[in-house]
């Protein structure tokens, strides 16, 4: 180039595109569009995702947890013989015997659920009474926003007290202090009153689970915990549920039990160890599910890769057609500047000269319209997750690739009109109307 | 004593090949142009004076012969060394003034030292006097839409005049303007010799080669008539 530097080509660049600014704004579009899309598409995708991990996470990658469920053959027996209870699920000598015989588990945590209705003073609220186990919260990542939670002594002891979720102490106290006060669980069978230990927060990221997730039940945010001995000695295991238009009664030792590994290589060899485990004594009958968080984060991380390469083959495919808009402009503007070729080719312009002038128009095209498209695409995503609070993620390689992907269609689609505007024969394109 | 010779055209030739036939355009010219000398090349069309003009102006080589430029044999180079010599030794004066539009009067003077890769900074002063010697003092950063034709022009011969060429070489150059705008134009070439600048005009108009020192008339692609005449303009001063 004869040490006529880039900088300059650059600028003379910027003055030919300036003469036809609308030509060149409309020029960019595609690119913008195209940039943009990738950005946007890309962080939204990333937040989602973001979410669910860290809702899996949180239930911990080297836990699982066994549910139980209602079995189909129950169905058909409560039709045919008028069984009003139902005994499925499963029982602490499962949590026992899983500890005991699998190798890798180091901890099982019982839970109980029941759905009640908890009242304090004239306040009531639906909830779930949660009968489980004093290590609860390190079980389930969760955190003690005040007081303490039951302890192995109040276990023992089956004691009456409780520990309230934080949206729940909300509702129920609205700003007084819950701690020592006592709330009233109203059941079919009985009315009893516990007196509050503590507040506990779950993992709030629980709830931005995907939809289609059967992770957790509803109502999560309102809980009262108690121990599980309380729990079974005052209400037994057999619950009757009054729903809209029907009784069901049925009688379930153990609503979940959560199984904690050592370690996370652990969990996928172990579960056929523990379906034997559970297997033993059922004759058969499946009465309950396994969830293993490890699995559906790898689902997970699956289906995310698959969304990722769809979005990445969009995105190539709206670039494409935004450089094939490009190279079109440019062939056009090659024909129109023939003239101006032929005088610059006369004014001692090498060939050389006349593609980097016409390749470096196409990449300011694509430089600045790439830059407008990370620019928009960011101020989506920053408006989309702190305005309306969704998380959306930009990602460092989204950006580059969007940008770098806009330079290479920059390049590609512009050395075209650039060699063809080069190989005009000055004499021709000097005699050029 | 004569003076140095700046072109020299040994038997100079240029065939087209159209494919099925062969079009003979030059069919061997043989003359010198010297330093300070000027020169119109006229001709009907057809007579082979925009393929010389071509030739001259290193946008096009010749089939035969040799085309001698400030010593250099231009008819053996490369398409990158002739945008080399355009750039260096020639000054451009086209009939439609070929200015560039998006850029403005100092910058289109500029353009030849451009692509020599100096910067429009460091040599802006020079640029700008030469606007100011043609008459553009005041529209320096004027686009060419804002100025007449005979504006134009001018700027013309100030950007042909930016690289210190060897010779001017002008294509008609006040074939698309009004007879007072050519007569300043014409001055200004005028000046232009005086200074000592070589001059090679190519017109058809007798009124512009009337200026010139010499005319050289080409018919059929061969020399017709090679006269040398005393300028109007000095014909004019010395009555």
């Amino acid at each position: 180039m004869r040490g006529s530097s880039f900088l300059r080509v650059g600028q003379a660049g910027f003055k030919s595109l300036r003469l036809h600014k609308l030509r060149s704004m409309l020029t960019m579009l595609g690119m913008i569009i195209g940039v943009w899309a990738v950005i946007t598409l890309v962080a939204i995708g990333e937040g989602a995702s973001y979410d669910a991990q860290e809702a899996i996470k949180a239930l911990g990658a080297n836990n699982i947890i066994i549910r139980s469920m209602k079995p189909m053959e129950d169905k058909v027996q409560i039709q045919g013989e008028m069984q009003w209870v139902s005994h499925y699920g499963l029982t602490n000598a499962d949590a026992a015997r899983i500890l005991k015989t699998v190798p890798g588990v180091k901890r099982v945590l019982p839970i109980l659920i029941h759905r009640k209705n908890v009242l304090h003073g004239k306040r009531n609220v639906d909830c779930r009474l949660v009968g489980t186990y004093p290590h609860y919260p390190s079980f389930t990542q969760s955190r003690i926003v005040a007081g303490q939670f039951v302890n192995e002594i109040e276990e023992a002891r089956r004691e009456n007290s409780c520990v309230l979720s934080h949206d729940l102490a909300k509702k129920l106290f609205a700003g007084e202090n819950p701690l020592m006060e006592t709330v009233t669980v109203r059941g079919f069978e009985s009315w009893q009153v516990f007196r509050v230990k503590g507040i506990l927060e779950e993992r709030t990221d629980l709830e931005k689970l995907p939809k289609n997730s059967n992770v957790m039940g509803k109502t999560l945010s309102s809980n009262v915990y108690i121990p599980l001995s309380t729990f079974k000695s005052l209400y037994g295991v057999k619950n009757i549920d009054l729903s809209v238009g029907s009784v069901s009664s049925e009688v379930v030792h153990l609503t979940e039990i959560r199984v904690e590994f050592g370690s996370v290589e652990e969990v996928i060899p172990a579960m056929d160890l523990i379906k034997d485990a559970l297997d033993k004594g059922r004759n058969g009958k499946v009465d309950y599910e396994i969830q293993v968080p490890i699995n559906e984060l790898n689902t997970l991380r699956a289906q995310k890769a698959r969304d990722t390469r769809l979005l990445m083959y969009i995105a190539c495919i709206s670039l494409l057609v935004g450089g094939i808009g490009i190279m079109n402009i440019m062939l056009a503007t090659v024909t129109e500047r023939t003239r101006e070729i032929g005088v610059r080719r006369a004014l001692g312009a090498t060939r050389g000269d006349i593609t980097l002038q016409f390749l470096v128009e196409t990449l300011i095209l694509c430089l600045i319209g790439g830059g407008i498209g990370v620019v928009g695409g960011w101020l989506f995503a920053t408006f989309r997750h702190n305005i309306m609070h969704t998380t959306t993620i930009v990602t460092e390689w989204s950006v580059i690739l969007a940008f770098g992907l806009s330079v290479s269609v920059g390049l590609v689609f512009g050395i075209y009109p650039a060699r063809r505007a080069a190989q005009l024969d000055p004499i021709e394109a000097l005699r050029h109307a | 004593m004569a003076s140095p010779d700046i072109i020299e055209l040994r038997d100079l030739g240029k065939v087209y090949d159209l494919g099925a036939v062969q079009v003979p355009a030059l069919r061997g010219l043989d003359f010198v142009i010297e330093e300070g000398s000027y020169t119109a090349i006229m001709g009907p069309s057809g007579s082979g004076k925009s393929t010389l003009l071509n030739i001259l102006g290193c946008l096009d080589r010749p089939t035969s012969g040799a085309y001698f430029l400030g010593g250099d044999d231009v008819a053996v180079m490369t398409d990158k060394e002739l945008s080399q010599i355009r750039g260096t030794r020639i000054g451009f004066i086209f009939q439609s003034y070929n200015l560039i539009e998006q850029l403005d009067v100092v910058e289109n003077v500029h353009l030849p030292l451009f692509y020599q890769g100096k910067d429009i900074k460091d040599c802006y002063d020079h640029c700008a006097k030469l606007a100011k010697k043609v008459g553009l003092g005041d529209r320096l950063d004027h686009r060419p839409m804002q100025l007449s034709g005979g504006q134009q022009q001018r700027v013309a011969v100030a950007r042909a005049l930016v690289n210190e060429p060897l010779m001017l070489l002008a294509d008609e150059p006040t074939g698309n303007l009004d007879s007072s705008t050519e007569q300043e134009i014409l001055d200004v070439l005028d000046e232009l010799h005086h200074e000592g600048r070589t001059l090679v005009v190519v017109t058809h108009d007798d009124a512009v080669a009337g200026r010139a020192q010499r005319v050289i008339r080409l018919k059929d692609g061969l020399i017709d008539q090679d006269l040398r005449q005393v300028p109007t303009v000095d014909r004019t001063l010395s009555e």
